[in-house]
């Protein structure tokens, strides 16, 4: 089965979601976007899918861009941005899709600065809705599209949000938060226990891991359908 | 009366210094034509608010027209990267940046919206947000806990692209709506740039998809191509050339020429300048 790196982290966070889900993504966000598509149409999963351009269980011919007028292909009504932060405020989010420039070893996610916050060295994007999504709403999924030592870190230099982070996926892991720290869960095909080490800013103690179930035909049959541009290659 | 007038004199009606919100979202339905004609006025010390900002932000950041922005992210989606303009004009300290969730932005907008000096909002546990910024807390008069207390957003003009207006001031989005509605209602003035002029009897056909009610603006630009070179919904989409272009731009001699390519592209398209 040839699939990308991408592919797999798709299929990771897609297996995460559960019947009854409502889910969300914000802008910048292909790999997630893909994931809950998936877990719908491949999985059957009953999620409700809203995404920020105010689609409600859209059907977008997947772009780049997360945020534009395709991610309304298939409503029926409008959900914006706003309404679902107040969704989520409310308690009624129960998945969300966010990502960081770095993430630390308690799972925390920094987006906003590397060095002083008024001074800073390099200036990053800004954590968008993360800060108030993060501790609001049920189990947060984390991607990154890369995985080396300055990614994922022993502490973040600012803590842009941090809250109900379950699980971080990057292209050779996935790691499940456990009493407040994450831990390694699986290690994908394609990668190892020592490039995992290597490439971690935090002690990964050395034992067996499993190893991350790779794509199935019928979930790549479907990806190619879901995504047949490859905007999810795009993030790594 | 008309409220029709060209995007210069439009333009000319913000002033140094003025708090300036900015619709649409990242590359999608933002008012370049507007953000480019301010830089190429030379305006300066402009407090830009936006949820999420690319290209616009980076362009007036470029121009050295921004003393601050209040927002949520300001880069580019994928394949863009990041603002660099931005970036740079923030580490070195010309821009401040004053970081929100972009919800706070929103709740600091819902506050001017109801006349009130700030709103409580759940969220932002555990986040250095809240001392970066100062924000402060207050108890629950009726009961348990502490929420932060983000003070109200009261921008001195929106400036808001949308696909059909009518001379009265009366706006149609097309497409996602982002925060554009909200930001009319929080601001004191409204500018609206438009694919399209329509007639009034267009809106009081269908009043009930009416976006921006038409009291609330002051002035209306016709600006085929206003949100170019992002997309606008059910017109045009992202032209990456356009936009790699801007972002390999050095110096201000080159900022200058792309300026005027911009306004001559949509001058060429209709613009009344």
């Amino acid at each position: 089965m040839q699939y990308t790196i991408a592919d797999q982290m798709v299929v990771c966070l897609a297996r995460e979601l559960r019947d009854g889900d409502t889910a969300f993504h914000g802008v910048a966000s292909p790999i997630p976007a893909a994931a809950i598509l998936l877990a719908q149409k491949a999985h059957g999963r009953a999620v409700t899918y809203v995404n920020i351009a105010g689609g409600v269980n859209a059907s977008p011919r997947l772009a780049p861009s997360t945020d534009g007028p395709n991610m309304l292909d298939g409503t029926a009504s409008l959900f914006g941005l706003t309404d679902i932060f107040d969704l989520s405020m409310r308690g009624g989010l129960s998945v969300a899709f966010l990502s960081g420039v770095q993430i630390d070893r308690r799972g925390r996610i920094n987006s906003s600065v590397i060095g002083e916050f008024d001074r800073p060295k390099v200036r990053l994007p800004g954590g968008a809705g993360s800060a108030v999504i993060a501790p609001t709403c049920g189990r947060v999924l984390v991607w990154r599209g890369k995985h080396n030592t300055k990614a994922l870190v022993e502490e973040v230099d600012f803590v842009s949000a941090t809250g109900n982070i379950d699980v971080v996926v990057t292209p050779l892991c996935v790691f499940r938060r456990v009493d407040g720290e994450l831990q390694l869960e699986s290690i994908h095909a394609t990668s190892s226990l020592a490039e995992v080490q290597e490439n971690t800013g935090f002690p990964i103690p050395t034992r067996e891991y499993p190893v991350t179930p790779p794509p199935t035909a019928e979930e790549m049959a479907w990806l190619e359908r879901i995504d047949p541009d490859r905007a999810r290659d795009q993030e790594l | 009366m008309s409220k029709l007038t060209t995007l210069q004199e439009a333009m000319g009606r913000v002033n140094d210094g003025d708090t300036v919100a900015l619709g649409g979202n990242v590359l999608h339905r933002a008012p370049m034509a507007a953000a480019a004609e301010l830089a190429r006025q030379g305006r300066r010390g402009l407090h830009l608010v936006k949820t999420a900002g690319a290209m616009d932000v980076d362009l007036l950041c470029a121009a050295g027209a921004v003393a601050s922005v209040t927002f949520g992210y300001i880069a580019y989606e994928p394949p863009y990267g990041l603002c660099q303009f931005f970036r740079r004009a923030v580490q070195e300290g010309r821009v401040e940046a004053r970081e929100n969730a972009c919800y706070t932005v929103i709740m600091g907008l819902r506050a001017a919206v109801y006349g009130l000096p700030f709103l409580p909002v759940r969220g932002l546990d555990g986040s250095d947000l809240i001392a970066a910024r100062g924000f402060k807390k207050v108890a629950n008069p009726y009961g348990e806990g502490e929420f932060v207390a983000i003070p109200a957003i009261r921008p001195d003009v929106a400036i808001l692209h949308v696909q059909e207006a009518d001379e009265l001031g009366n706006g149609r989005i097309g497409g996602p709506k982002y925060e554009d509605a909200l930001m009319a209602k929080a601001a004191r003035r409204v500018i609206l740039t438009a694919e399209r002029i329509v007639e009034t009897a267009r809106f009081e056909a269908e009043p009930d998809r009416t976006d921006i009610p038409g009291f609330l603006v002051e002035a209306v630009v016709h600006a085929p191509g206003g949100a170019a070179p992002g997309s606008c919904a059910g017109h045009y989409g992202i032209d990456d050339a356009q936009v790699r272009a801007f972002q390999a731009v050095t110096g201000p001699e080159e900022l200058g020429r792309y300026l005027e390519q911009m306004a001559a592209r949509t001058a060429h398209e209709g613009v009344s300048r």
